[in-house]
């Protein structure tokens, strides 16, 4: 499954890195470490289709960046969600949270 | 808000690429070094975390080209730099180049030229509110459109409810006297609504009121912004003041703008039309423009309806003068320029075929190229370069010639703008308003990418598809069949659409060869004419009127170098004219029997002057006055009309009057002869039935249908013209009464014929540079074959085949081409000639002199253009051929 992440529904990504980063402001690598840890290893996200990503969320207004210092005290880049952001989050996760139960349904009954 | 940002981003992107680029380096980078240090806590060396890193994440070079390339201003870099190479690779090729921007811009700047004129003359609205809901009525009667007779004017103006104005003018002319010399001055008679008809505000002063338009009001007139600045010299004051028109004090109550001239007649002034109880009775007099602006909500369908069923009650209610008569409506547009529709749109079909020719002569070219560049598309397709992004690069290029050829295009047609302007025809309106604006610059624009896309596309695509394998295989460099057939198909196509335009051209050339060589019907060496128009207040009595016409052509005829002086109420080639129903003695009186016919007023000696052949009985006499039997002298073509195969000579018919014994009391006119048909409305035109009155036997009431108006006939014995002597002469007899419009017949003859020429000398231009155009494209496309064949005939040279044997078999090939263009062109040309039927005199579109004549030229043009390559293929020496590569 190493390189499906890229495969998937383009919104997909854009959902979970906006989730990822409704917790606090992070880095690009940060970012993908914290996906693979909670997906518990189903994604590895290729830094191409990643950083398309940040490219793309930015240009929307969902994401924005500054350069700061990390914990081991390099300058990187770190995306912070936006307000714009944030709603889109959460309408999305709701939209998510139907098509998941539909799609459980259809596929229950049948 | 969104649209913003992403603007914004991407112009960050474009403007400072570097700093924009250095960060997504800088971020790459750290995630390469995070993500290694972490697998290097695991235990693995650097180097081996690095690759690790690169397995999983991807190669982060790749990663930085999908990031550049995910904004829409990678796009816009990649097209600036294919532009840039475009121009790099066209810079390296200047022959090429040069060729095909010259070829180009010839294409475009015809085109920009063409469309310039079109768009000022055709599809401009014209100066007024919303011209599209004003429209032009006209009578119809047999076939003709008359103008409106005063009291069909004033009855469809109670009855009808279709328009917010119905109004009416008809044009005149006037002695103006204003500060200097008496000049003639063309203007209108018109309502007083004329002006809120078309929405348009006098710059200065006020229009007509309804209670200036009575009969008997003190004289008003409205001044053009023209005649005003020019004439009067832009005195501000001039509201209010008089100036005398037509030798009366007339007060000036206000001035229209330049712009004003809603029938394109260079009208010049105004007054009202101040119609009398008399005129509004009269049915019968049709000259009325009538103009209308339909009410909001109403369709032209409607307001016709409308018109239709007024028109069947004045049938009715006016049965001898309304018989057969309906009204049509037109929108203004169409019928102020429909007439200019058929030519316009032929010269932009000529530029447009002419720039088809171009494209594909560049498109060959193009192709050509492609071949030798093979390789150097192949490799940049091995190198991975996707077809998209060459076929971008090839039609790249192709911009960038569509580009120059425009440019140079654009100046080519300036230049070509300025001489339409100064050698057009000046019949033609609005031409003078020609010129390159945004309108026009952004026609040739789209026209220059349109083409650069069109002759780029095939031979790009043609590269694109090219497969590697083959291109390093086939270094001996022969094959490449498809190819030669496309560029084959090519020329063959150029062929046959510089036929369609030599054909068309060659008929029009025939036609005015034709026309030129026709009879006017009268000796026009040595004639000057000029018109001489009296005053109505002066002059108001008929005879003393026709005195003052008499005594001025008894002292015109003492000037040195004059032979003889006549009077005439129109001359030929004059325009205008009037014309009356003639019915045959015998017949009944109605009238459908009516035979319509253009009357002359002469003087005796008219015939005589002018040179007209008399082909039986006699010329008019002195003594043919209104005390004697009324006479009148019949053209050819009327005789044949009135009296098929009979004498018309002693035969009588009715005109003009009515009797003592009122309306239908005829009065007859005795033929006492027959002359030749003249030419009378251009040489190109139909002869109409006409007739001649002598000036001592015209009913009084004549002198109002001609407005006190004759042209003055003479003729000299060659040498100098008289044009001072005559003024003077003129003035002399009839103070403040200027002769204008004057000229020598010969250059009445040649204005008429001005515009056909005029069109057949741009055609003749364009289908010349079709021909040039289409014999290089066959030049090119067999030098190439030629090259591109040099082995195969060195070896059937060096099997023992004759000069003369490849030297046939490369004429073969051109001329097949040419044959087979030529085929397609005539079969084109016979149905696109039939358009121009209207245009042509004597020659039927489909002329087989024409065509073959054409065919022949072209054949011939094609046959030298392939003998050059044919003769290098003899020069092969079979062995340098057979060494080659």
């Amino acid at each position: 499954m190493a390189d499906k992440p890229s495969d998937l529904v383009q919104g997909t990504l854009d959902m979970l890195i906006l989730k990822t980063l409704a917790l606090e402001p992070m880095h690009g690598y940060g970012i993908a470490v914290r996906l693979e840890q909670m997906s518990k290893g189903v994604f590895r996200l290729n830094a191409g289709s990643l950083f398309v990503a940040f490219h793309r969320l930015q240009r929307d207004g969902l994401i924005r960046s500054e350069w700061k210092a990390t914990e081991n005290s390099r300058r990187a880049k770190y995306y912070v969600l936006t307000d714009h952001g944030r709603k889109r989050l959460n309408s999305e996760t709701r939209e998510w949270g139907r098509q998941v139960a539909a799609i459980a349904r259809i596929l229950e009954t049948s | 808000m969104s649209v913003l940002r992403n603007i914004s981003s991407g112009l960050r992107s474009l403007f400072r690429k570097e700093q924009v680029s250095q960060e997504l380096d800088e971020e790459l980078n750290g995630f390469l070094e995070m993500a290694a240090k972490e697998k290097m806590k695991q235990g693995m060396s650097r180097i081996d975390a690095l690759r690790a890193v690169r397995l999983e994440r991807g190669n982060l070079e790749v990663t930085k080209e999908v990031v550049r390339a995910a904004g829409w201003e990678s796009f816009v870099e990649t097209l600036w730099q294919d532009l840039r190479h475009g121009q790099r690779v066209l810079c390296k090729s200047p022959g090429f180049a040069a060729v095909a921007v010259i070829t180009l811009a010839l294409g475009i700047g015809a085109t920009t030229a063409i469309f310039s004129v079109v768009n000022a003359v055709l599809l401009r609205p014209l100066a007024m509110e919303e011209p599209a809901h004003v429209v032009f009525v006209q009578e119809t009667w047999q076939g003709i459109f008359p103008g409106l007779s005063v009291g069909n004017f004033a009855d469809l103006k109670r009855e009808s409810t279709s328009f917010a104005e119905l109004c009416a003018s008809n044009n005149a002319s006037f002695n103006l006297e204003a500060r200097e010399l008496p000049e003639r001055v063309d203007g209108e008679i018109a309502t007083p609504n004329y002006f809120t008809t078309f929405g348009v505000q006098p710059i200065a002063g006020r229009v007509f009121t309804a209670e200036e338009d009575k009969p008997g009001q003190a004289r008003v007139v409205v001044i053009s912004e023209r005649l005003w600045r020019t004439r009067l010299h832009g005195d501000p004051s001039i509201v209010g003041q008089l100036i005398r028109i037509n030798g009366l004090p007339t007060t000036v109550v206000g001035i229209m703008p330049r712009s004003f001239d809603p029938l394109l007649s260079n009208s010049n002034l105004w007054v009202p039309a101040a119609y009398t109880a008399e005129q509004l009775a009269d049915h019968d007099s049709h000259y009325l423009n009538v103009m209308a602006r339909l009410k909001p909500g109403t369709s032209q369908g409607q307001a016709q309806s409308e018109l239709n069923v007024i028109a069947r009650r004045l049938q009715q209610q006016y049965p001898m003068d309304n018989q057969d008569r309906g009204f049509r409506l037109q929108p203004l547009t169409t019928a102020l320029l429909g007439d200019q529709r058929l030519s316009l749109r032929m010269m932009l079909a000529a530029v447009g075929v002419l720039l088809l020719i171009a494209c594909a002569n560049i498109a060959n070219l193009q192709l050509a190229r492609s071949r030798t560049r093979q390789k150097e598309i192949a490799l940049r397709a091995a190198l991975g370069a996707s077809p998209n992004r060459i076929v971008r690069q090839l039609l790249a290029e192709n911009l960038v010639l569509g580009i120059a050829g425009g440019v140079v295009g654009v100046f080519l047609a300036y230049w070509a703008v300025a001489w339409i302007i100064a050698h057009g025809p000046g019949e033609i309106p609005r031409l003078d308003q020609s010129r390159i604006d945004a309108g026009t610059l952004a026609f040739g624009c789209a026209v220059a990418l349109l083409s650069g896309f069109l002759f780029g596309l095939a031979p790009a695509l043609r590269s694109a598809s090219t497969r590697l394998s083959e291109v390093f295989k086939s270094s001996t460099g022969i094959s490449g069949g498809s190819r030669d057939r496309v560029r084959s198909l090519l020329v063959v196509g150029e062929v046959s659409l510089a036929l369609i335009l030599m054909a068309g051209a060659g008929l029009l050339i025939r036609s005015a060869l034709l026309v030129s060589h026709l009879d006017p019907g009268f000796d026009a060496a040595n004639v000057v004419v000029g018109r001489v128009g009296l005053p109505d207040p002066g002059y108001h009595d008929p005879a003393v009127a026709r005195q003052t016409f008499e005594r001025m052509t008894t002292a015109a005829a003492t000037l040195p170098g004059v032979e003889s002086v006549a009077v005439v109420s129109r001359a030929p080639l004059a325009g205008g004219g009037s014309s009356n129903g003639l019915l045959a003695e015998g017949k009944a009186l109605d009238p459908g029997n009516l035979v319509n016919s253009q009357l002359q007023i002469i003087s005796p000696n008219y015939l005589s002057t002018a040179r007209v052949p008399l082909k039986a009985g006699r010329d008019f006499a002195p003594q043919d006055t209104r005390d004697h039997t009324l006479v009148t002298i019949v053209n050819e073509t009327l005789a044949r009309t009135m009296w098929p195969g009979e004498n018309p000579i002693g035969k009588r018919f009715a005109c003009c009057e009515s009797g003592p014994k009122g309306h239908m009391d005829p009065v007859w006119h005795e033929v006492v002869g027959m002359v030749a048909d003249v030419r009378a409305w251009g040489l190109d035109r139909q002869v109409q039935p006409e007739f001649y009155m002598p000036l001592a036997q015209m009913p009084p009431s004549a002198w109002d249908w001609i407005g006190r108006t004759m042209d003055l006939v003479v003729r000299t014995r060659g040498g100098v013209i008289p044009i001072h002597e005559l003024q003077s002469t003129v003035a002399s007899v009839a103070p403040a009464v200027p002769i204008y419009r004057l000229s020598t017949m010969q250059q009445k003859i040649s204005s008429t014929l001005e515009r056909s020429h005029f069109d057949t000398f741009l055609l003749a231009i364009f289908a010349t540079t079709a021909l040039l155009l289409s014999s290089v494209g066959i030049y090119g496309v067999l030098s190439y074959m030629v090259a591109q064949r040099t082995r195969d005939i060195g070896i059937r040279m060096a099997l023992g085949a004759s000069q003369a044997q490849i030297v046939c078999d490369v004429l073969g090939f051109g001329v097949r081409l040419a044959g087979i263009g030529l085929a397609i062109g005539l079969l084109a040309a016979l149905a696109a000639t039939r358009l121009l039927s209207s245009l042509l005199y004597g020659v039927r579109p489909t002329d087989a002199v024409t065509f073959a004549a054409v065919s022949l030229i072209l054949l011939v043009v094609a046959l030298i253009a392939s003998y050059l390559p044919a003769r290098r293929a003899t020069r092969v020496d079979p062995i340098v051929a057979l060494r080659y590569e």
